[in-house]
């Protein structure tokens, strides 16, 4: 059985090993690519969707489909990291570690018993190292800042480099560096594991329903020029509008599939504490 | 003008070098991290000051917020490489690194 694997795999790579010898030479002006395709992105984008940043443009309008199963291929990522690590264990029987978050007591919680609900109480693990303050307070003033300007990415990739994959890299950043200058827990709180494992397919959701949308106006697939009635703009204007609606699913998809991956390696796939 | 602006540049510069020669000869973990974190912050903010400077030769609205835009680059570098400089140190001594005293080999 492995020899007939080791001649599939062998015949497959001299295949395409020959078939790379009829591609254009890198770099080629005559290749059908540089002398149909490039110019045409370049003429015609600011008159087809009237965004300046033809990178953007190419991604999420001319090759829109690609683009979408890159945003499924992430989600898919974070689902197989979720259906291979996580592990589900019952609430461990035995004592459990309450920490008093202002004087720094820790109290054990014998089993079965309840601790009076209060804020006062953050619970702790075995295994629990406190924070640096340095690094904690510094954390707590550049997080802000930094989504800010994931948000900014996002929004600004007409104009300028960025867009769904880079903004949501950097608002899932953020969260991470949340956990990693506290622990899990605190990021946990902020960020559910239930509200991140939806909002992963909303964003797949987002951009794939923005496609259907343009088919029940009788437009092609992901023909963002369909949505101009929708938006009251001319349909030129549609098409960049169309693009930032899906940059922010893709956003959205990025940033809950890398928190999620990122909470299951660190913990083991046991979601306590982390790190 | 491009004098202030060479002059801030090539003094980036120095402290770049200097932060790249500390790092190759230090002798441990936690002396490799001080030029690392010094030095580059450094040279980072004399480098972005001549650019931000240099970006005013023109000046208009754009380029104030174009230069505004670099300074602010420098004040989060000011505030965050200080800080993974310490987490770095604060990870080695939780870790349980000893620290290279004098007579010891490189490591």
């Amino acid at each position: 059985m492995k020899i007939i694997g080791l001649i599939i795999a062998i015949l497959t790579g001299v295949l395409l090993l020959s078939a790379t010898a009829d591609f254009p030479i890198f770099g080629d002006p005559d290749s059908p690519a540089s002398t149909h395709l490039s110019p045409y992105y370049i003429e015609k984008t600011m008159e087809d969707t009237s965004v300046p940043n033809i990178v953007t443009a190419v991604l999420a309008d001319y090759r829109g489909y690609d683009t979408m199963y890159e945003t499924a291929v992430i989600f898919t990522a974070g689902l197989a990291c979720f259906i291979i690590l996580r592990i589900f264990v019952r609430e461990e029987p035995g004592d459990r570690l309450y920490r008093h978050v202002l004087t720094g007591v820790t109290v054990r919680v014998k089993e079965g018993a309840k601790l009076p609900p209060s804020d006062d109480f953050e619970r702790i693990d075995t295994m629990w190292t406190p924070p640096d303050l340095i690094i904690k307070t510094v954390c707590r003033l550049l997080i802000p800042f930094i989504q800010l300007f994931g948000l900014y990415v996002i929004a600004h990739g007409h104009h300028s480099p960025g867009g769904g994959f880079q903004g949501g890299v950097i608002l899932g950043a953020s969260i991470i560096l949340l956990a990693i200058s506290t622990d899990l827990r605190t990021a946990v709180q902020r960020m559910r594991e239930k509200v991140d494992a939806i909002l992963c397919p909303v964003g797949v959701i987002i951009y794939a329903g923005t496609g259907a949308l343009c088919i029940l106006f009788g437009f092609n697939f992901l023909d963002y020029s369909a949505l101009a009635p929708l938006l009251h703009v001319d349909p030129i204007t549609a098409r960049s509008h169309g693009i930032l609606i899906v940059e922010i699913g893709v956003g959205i998809a990025v940033m809950c599939t890398m928190i999620w991956i990122y909470n299951i390696l660190s913990s083991g796939g046991k979601y306590d504490e982390g790190l | 003008m491009d004098i202030i602006v060479c002059f801030f540049l090539f003094a980036g510069l120095f402290f770049f070098t200097g932060g790249a020669i500390g790092i190759l000869r230090f002798p441990d973990f936690y002396s490799r991290l001080h030029p690392a974190g010094k030095l580059d912050t450094l040279g980072l903010l004399l480098a972005m000051i001549a650019l931000a400077l240099f970006n005013l030769h023109h000046f208009s609205v754009g380029t104030l917020l174009t230069s505004l835009k670099m300074i602010l680059i420098v004040v989060f570098i000011f505030l965050a490489s200080p800080t993974a400089t310490h987490a770095i140190v604060d990870a080695g001594v939780r870790a349980g690194l000893a620290p290279w005293v004098k007579g010891e080999e490189r490591r």
